[in-house]
């Protein structure tokens, strides 16, 4: 299959400005078939990939080739087919333990999405382990989905949340979560890089001062696995979890990764079918981590589809992805500070490459429309982190995020099209 | 019921107007009204949380007044854009009862042509219908109590 955006030793075509470090991105853009559409007449500029990225055609063809040629359902039959996916199906548990490097492939939990990944902590250990006036910390640029499953919890059980505070970077105030780590703190659930101010929390550093005090913690890696290499044992985490579909992979297959012995001592999440060991109706049994939380019949295709993400992914080289991020990152900064008017949130050392801005003056629907009529696609309004917009004091922004798809040219586009805005509505 | 002709004559206004525009120009000309709407001012007072249509990108505020028994509307928006979308809608479907609001469809928002404006824009106006039938009917029925 030759869907790899460049594979290892082979000569790098010659693309002008972007090739660096053997990364060839006009290469890898033609490995992205709806790339090369267009909207409202004009070429498309994908600057959303922090809501989901697009997909390279090694991933849709292998969901391809599962529902033409192998399409079953799995852990159930005796039969060829049956055996053959189910053993592809739990080969890409493996696929996801090397890609964190998780110690074991039974300590990777497969769910819909990051957002079940962490309902599934907050009601299982959460709802085993945590009570009345113990206290979670997250931090203020969590998404919702690393606060409301807390704040259901809170409802039910009588459990505090603590709110670890940003500086005006979208740094973590370091010393104020030390500080919140005192007392009655049961557990930290925070993310590892913030999908608004694309800022990287010290995640090390953070599982280090908990552990300390003997507190284990979440990170909420949705934004961070597609931008940096990670390493859940040298994070030391205690739960990771991440979603499929911003990883390049497809949409409704997220992953939660648990230290073995906390999954070993956490109830079932839902009841039904893969997740018993034996049922009567007297008395059922669960299966081991991880199928014990896996009720029902899993995202077969799309476990498929992430496993070849992650391996395209691999091939290409999460530094060699990384760096040239950071260098489309470092070019846009620039070329957006030096518009008028343009107001940046987040300018912590070491972000990743999304970019939360508004043009001041202008409404940031009015700027994203424009860039839209210009065939620019990025988010706006609060993405889904209302208390953080409540921080940064607005009601919204423009968020462009970048990926490993973008170009400088992109940029400058961006860039002609926010001009057009200040003409528009300046 | 249908709404007598001569209502619609500020809609069929905009619907023509739109019609012979491309998409770049449609864009432009909402920004237009939008601009436009600006300078005929909407009440400071009435950009509060009670006049507030929850559930959009941007704010949108709308008030109501009943002159007999007709609505009369008046929009405002913090984005330029939107305030064109909302100014559009309040005077194309102002001055009709609200038995004569209940009539107007999401082909009339359709009949509009905004459609190349993105799909969500035109779920917002179907919101903006709503919420406009709404308070027709709302001032009714205080009306009738009273
Ligand atoms: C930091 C962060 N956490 C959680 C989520 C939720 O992901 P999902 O909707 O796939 O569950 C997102 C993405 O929207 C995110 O960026």
């Amino acid at each position: 299959m030759n869907a790899i955006g460049q594979p290892a030793g082979q000569p790098t075509r010659r693309a002008g400005h972007n090739i660096e470090g053997g990364f060839d991105v006009e290469r890898i853009r033609q490995d992205f078939p709806i790339l090369s559409r267009q909207v409202h007449g004009k070429p498309l500029v994908y600057f959303d990939s922090g809501a989901s990225a697009q997909k390279p055609r090694a991933v849709i063809d292998a969901m391809t080739e599962v529902l033409e040629n192998e399409y079953t359902n799995v852990h159930r039959g005796a039969h060829y087919l049956s055996q053959t996916l189910t053993d592809r199906y739990e080969g890409v548990r493996e696929t996801i333990a090397r890609f964190i490097n998780a110690p074991s492939e039974n300590q990777i939990v497969i769910t819909r999405n990051t957002t079940e990944a962490i309902n599934l902590v907050a009601a299982t250990y959460g709802r085993k382990f945590l009570g009345r006036g113990d206290g979670v910390v997250v931090s203020t640029m969590e998404h919702h989905a690393n606060i409301v499953p807390w704040q259901m919890l809170r409802d039910e059980k009588g459990i505090e949340l603590k709110v670890a505070p940003i500086d005006d970077t979208g740094a973590l105030d370091l010393d104020a979560y030390a500080a919140l780590l005192d007392g009655n703190t049961k557990l930290v659930a925070i993310t590892h890089c913030s999908n608004v101010l694309g800022t990287m929390v010290p995640a090390a550093e953070i599982v280090r001062l908990a552990h300390d005090r003997g507190i284990p913690v979440l990170l909420d890696g949705s934004q961070a696995v597609v931008h940096s290499t990670v390493d859940v044992q040298a994070l030391d985490a205690d739960f990771y979890v991440f979603t499929g579909h911003k990883l390049y992979g497809p949409n409704a297959i997220g992953v939660l990764y648990g230290k073995a012995e906390l999954l070993a001592q956490m109830p079932p999440y839902q009841g039904g079918g893969d997740m018993i060991a034996s049922v009567t109706f007297e008395k059922t049994t669960y299966q081991e981590p991880p199928h014990r939380f896996e009720a029902g019949t899993p995202p077969i295709v799309e476990a498929i589809g992430l496993g070849a993400a992650m391996d395209y992914v691999s091939a290409i080289g999460m530094e060699a992805i990384a760096a040239h991020e950071k260098s489309l990152l470092t070019y846009a900064t620039e070329r957006l500070m030096a518009q008028p008017g343009i107001q940046l949130f987040g300018t912590a050392p070491g972000k990743a490459a999304i970019l939360s801005f508004i043009q001041q003056g202008i409404h940031p629907f009015d700027t994203a429309a424009t860039l839209d009529r210009e065939g620019v696609a990025v988010r706006v309004g609060q993405h889904c982190a209302e208390p953080l917009m409540g921080r940064l004091g607005v009601d919204g922004t423009v968020r462009a995020s970048l990926a490993m798809y973008n170009t400088t040219a992109e940029v400058d586009t961006m860039i002609r099209a926010l001009e057009r805005a200040r003409t528009l509505f300046g | 019921m249908t709404i007598a002709a001569e209502k619609l004559a500020q809609y069929d206004e905009y619907v023509e107007a739109l019609e012979i525009l491309d998409e770049e120009s449609r864009f432009e000309y909402i920004i237009d009204i939008g601009k436009r709407a600006d300078k005929t001012a909407f009440p400071a007072e009435c950009m509060d949380d009670a006049h507030l249509m929850h559930g959009c990108m941007s704010k949108v505020w709308i008030i109501h007044s009943r002159e007999n028994d007709r609505s009369i509307f008046r929009g405002q928006s913090d984005a330029i854009i939107v305030k064109g979308l909302v100014s559009m809608m309040t005077g194309s479907f102002s001055g009709l009862t609200s038995g004569e609001l209940a009539e107007v469809t999401l082909d009339h928002v359709r009949g509009l042509n905004l459609g190349a404006l993105t799909m969500q824009r035109q779920v917002g106006m179907m919101a903006m219908l709503k919420h406009m039938q709404k308070l027709s009917l709302q001032a009714e029925r205080a009306e009738a109590a009273d």
